[in-house]
């Protein structure tokens, strides 16, 4: 078995250059815009920085050399701490599921970082390696798959249960061994990755789609707006811009040119920003587990067991569904993203037509059936979401009709107002009651509702962690109900689905209680 | 009724009622005390005419929340709260207007911890609350030894675990 392990060294050099990428500003109002201020703030705002500096290159270096990290057979061992030691114990089996990401920084030394998310809560939830060879990593994801494969045999041995979970054919002769040998999980990670059938990469037709629908041409402005305001910190931008301004207002095809100069450079940033994104897309999967990896530069990957997908989510815009395209997204009880950005990487290609992405939630995840065949809410249901938005009506149309408000200095502004928020409402409450559907099929459980954007969720039994079934005394009248369902995600996804007639709410409980049937006790 | 569930069957403590009486008396009379503090400061400073129309208001819709509260709300509790536990669930049923059953399994329960306010000591109730992965349940106003019993039990049975994946 290997030995506590220090970090790779480059991760020292990772840090500086957070650290030098966080105080870059900083700098820049210390040393240069304000070098030959005396002032005090600057003054003293400069030694507090050079001891700032000293300390955190101190922690830096002192952090590598005390923190190190085992893979045991079934679990990660982690070392860390400089005056309080720190040992903790993360088994296999807790990981929900593995992201990665190979930054430019990363793309000089031929790095990658990788981060195995578990589902607990409190800190430390996440393994984090910021800087680790490829090989590295690779072998780590065998390993950590082998062991988690070898605790659950054990289980499986034990037991005997959970056929259904379990619908690859795992070759129980080939994960019986747990090598501790390199070179035989070298070995075992190439075969991995030519084991794997690559689903989706996109087109170039895909991807100029793509940035239609996500309407990527709308961004440039905003982002120049907001360099503008940031520049404007540290230049006096405001009069030259007016200066600038008066000159372009005196000349109207100056104007002109700018516009369409500004069109046309928006729609290529736009498709330039989504072909970076979305360009280079792959959705992979072998036996055990499913991979998306995605960015041209700046890449980024995300990989799941496949007994670990809790729900499958298929989300719908108003844009994508008159054009026929879907987003899938594959809900994993661990966090989604990497480090702090809010690019969420679980999802399948966001930009999917509808046909392909039901075959291939059907290719990668066999176990998951999606019939297209769902009932609709009861007629009642309707009448119940009109009545509902009543009383807000009623109380914003007193409060209108007492104050009066004049906009722009109509006075009929207030019942036009009013006659609008109506018709937005409606609008919701029709759009909702018409996109709602939902299927109770064996063991899945499917609810697709939503105004605008439509949300249709599909999971199955033994992932539902509570169920919640009420109904309203108004909804008693009528015989109808509601229920929720409970999944495990981060956070915890409640998923509610209401107006149903009584009959079938009550049976989504009494399916739920045969779950046990098909759970696996340890 | 939904006709598919099995309403569970145990009922809470009937002190309970008086339980939540005493406490619902105790809150609204606060509530009360600060209206007339209120009341008596628009008096001494004459504040703006509008305040005292809010403050009748909401006196007026105090009057009413603490007659539901104490005279009619203390007697549906106890009478529409249900439960049960068995080796692979906890059922509730909770609400008389506004009915709701819930159901979670035993493998999903994290905690189960009993406590007790000072009304709830006076009549030796207790009250338990159980934490899953999801949310947190109570079934508040049970006698000490069913308290200690149904703790017991939810922890023997919550202590096996299924397979997480």
């Amino acid at each position: 078995m290997m030995k506590p392990k220090r970090y790779h060294p480059l991760l020292m050099l990772f840090d500086v250059w957070g650290f030098v990428k966080n105080v870059f500003f900083l700098v820049i109002i210390l040393f240069v815009l304000n070098y030959q201020s005396q002032s005090f703030l600057f003054k003293y705002g400069r030694y507090a920085f050079y001891l700032y500096t000293v300390i955190t290159f101190i922690y830096i270096i002192s952090k590598w050399l005390t923190q190190k990290y085992k893979l045991g057979d079934t679990a990660f061992h982690l070392y860390k701490g400089v005056f309080t030691k720190k040992e903790q114990t993360i088994p296999y089996a807790k990981i929900q599921n593995v992201n990665r990401h190979i930054s430019v920084f990363h793309r000089i030394f031929k790095m990658t970082s990788i981060h195995f998310e578990t589902a607990m809560s409190g800190e430390d939830t996440t393994i984090k390696f910021n800087v680790i060879s490829l090989q590295e990593a690779d072998k780590m994801e065998k390993v950590i798959e082998q062991g988690t494969q070898h605790d659950r045999e054990l289980d499986d041995h034990d037991f005997g249960q959970d056929k259904l979970e379990r619908q690859n054919d795992i070759d129980v002769e080939e994960h019986k061994e747990v090598p501790d040998e390199v070179s035989t999980l070298k070995t075992n990670a190439q075969s991995g990755r030519q084991n794997r059938v690559i689903h989706f990469n996109p087109t170039k037709r895909d991807v100029l789609k793509a940035s239609f629908t996500s309407l990527s041409f709308l961004v440039l402005v905003p982002i120049l707006v907001s360099l503008y305001f940031q520049l404007d910190d540290f230049f006096d931008l405001d009069e030259r811009a007016e200066g600038l301004i008066s000159i372009i207002l005196s000349a109207w095809w100056l104007i002109v040119v700018i516009i369409v100069a500004l069109v046309i450079t928006s729609i290529i940033f736009g498709i330039v920003r989504v072909y970076l994104k979305y360009g280079k897309y792959e959705i992979s999967s072998d036996e055990e587990r499913v991979y998306i990896t995605q960015g041209v530069i700046d890449e980024r990957s995300f990989s799941i067991s496949k007994q670990n997908v809790q729900a499958v989510e298929i989300t719908q815009s108003l844009i994508k569904r008159l054009l026929g395209i879907v987003e899938v997204k594959l809900i994993s009880a661990g966090n989604l993203k990497i480090d702090d950005d809010d690019l969420k990487i679980s999802s399948l290609y966001p930009f999917l037509p509808e046909k392909r992405a039901y075959e291939m939630i059907a290719e990668i995840l066999p176990s998951y059936e999606i019939t297209e065949q769902m009932s609709k809410l009861p007629k009642k249901a309707l009448w119940v979401r009109l009545l509902r938005p009543i009383w807000f009506i009623v109380l914003v149309s007193v409060a209108l009709f007492y104050f009066q408000p004049a906009i722009w200095g109509l006075e009929q502004a207030w019942w036009i107002g009013l006659v609008l928020l109506i018709v937005v409402i409606y609008s919701f409450v029709i759009l909702g009651y018409k996109n709602t559907k939902y299927t109770i099929n064996d063991h899945f459980i499917q609810i697709k509702k939503g105004g605008m954007v439509t949300s249709h969720i599909v999971t199955k039994r033994d992932k539902i962690i509570e169920v919640k079934v009420f109904r309203s005394f108004l909804q008693r009248k009528l015989g109808i109900a509601s229920f929720e369902i409970v999944n495990r995600a981060n956070p915890v996804r409640h998923t509610e689905l209401d107006d149903i007639p009584v009959a079938m709410a009550g049976s989504v409980y009494t399916w739920y209680m045969d779950r046990t049937k098909e759970i696996e006790i340890e | 009724m939904f006709t598919d569930i099995q309403t569970p069957q145990k009922k809470l403590s009937k002190d309970i009622v008086k339980v939540t009486i005493i406490s619902e008396l105790i809150s609204n009379s606060i509530g009360f005390i600060v209206l007339g503090v209120l009341f008596y400061l628009d008096d001494r400073f004459s504040w703006k005419d509008w305040i005292g129309w809010i403050l009748i208001a909401i006196t007026v819709i105090a009057i009413l929340a603490a007659v539901w509260s104490t005279l009619i709300r203390p007697f549906l509790l106890y009478k529409y709260t249900r439960y049960h536990v068995d080796e692979e669930f906890l059922q509730l049923k909770t609400g008389a207007l506004n009915e709701t059953h819930e159901l979670v399994p035993m493998t999903k329960i994290q905690a189960v911890e009993t406590n007790q306010g000072p009304i709830m000591r006076k009549y030796g109730l207790y009250s338990i609350s159980i934490e899953t992965m999801g949310s947190s349940h109570a079934i508040s106003g049970l006698q000490r030894d069913v308290a200690m019993e149904l703790r017991n039990k939810i922890a023997h049975y919550a202590k096996i675990k299924e397979v997480e994946s």
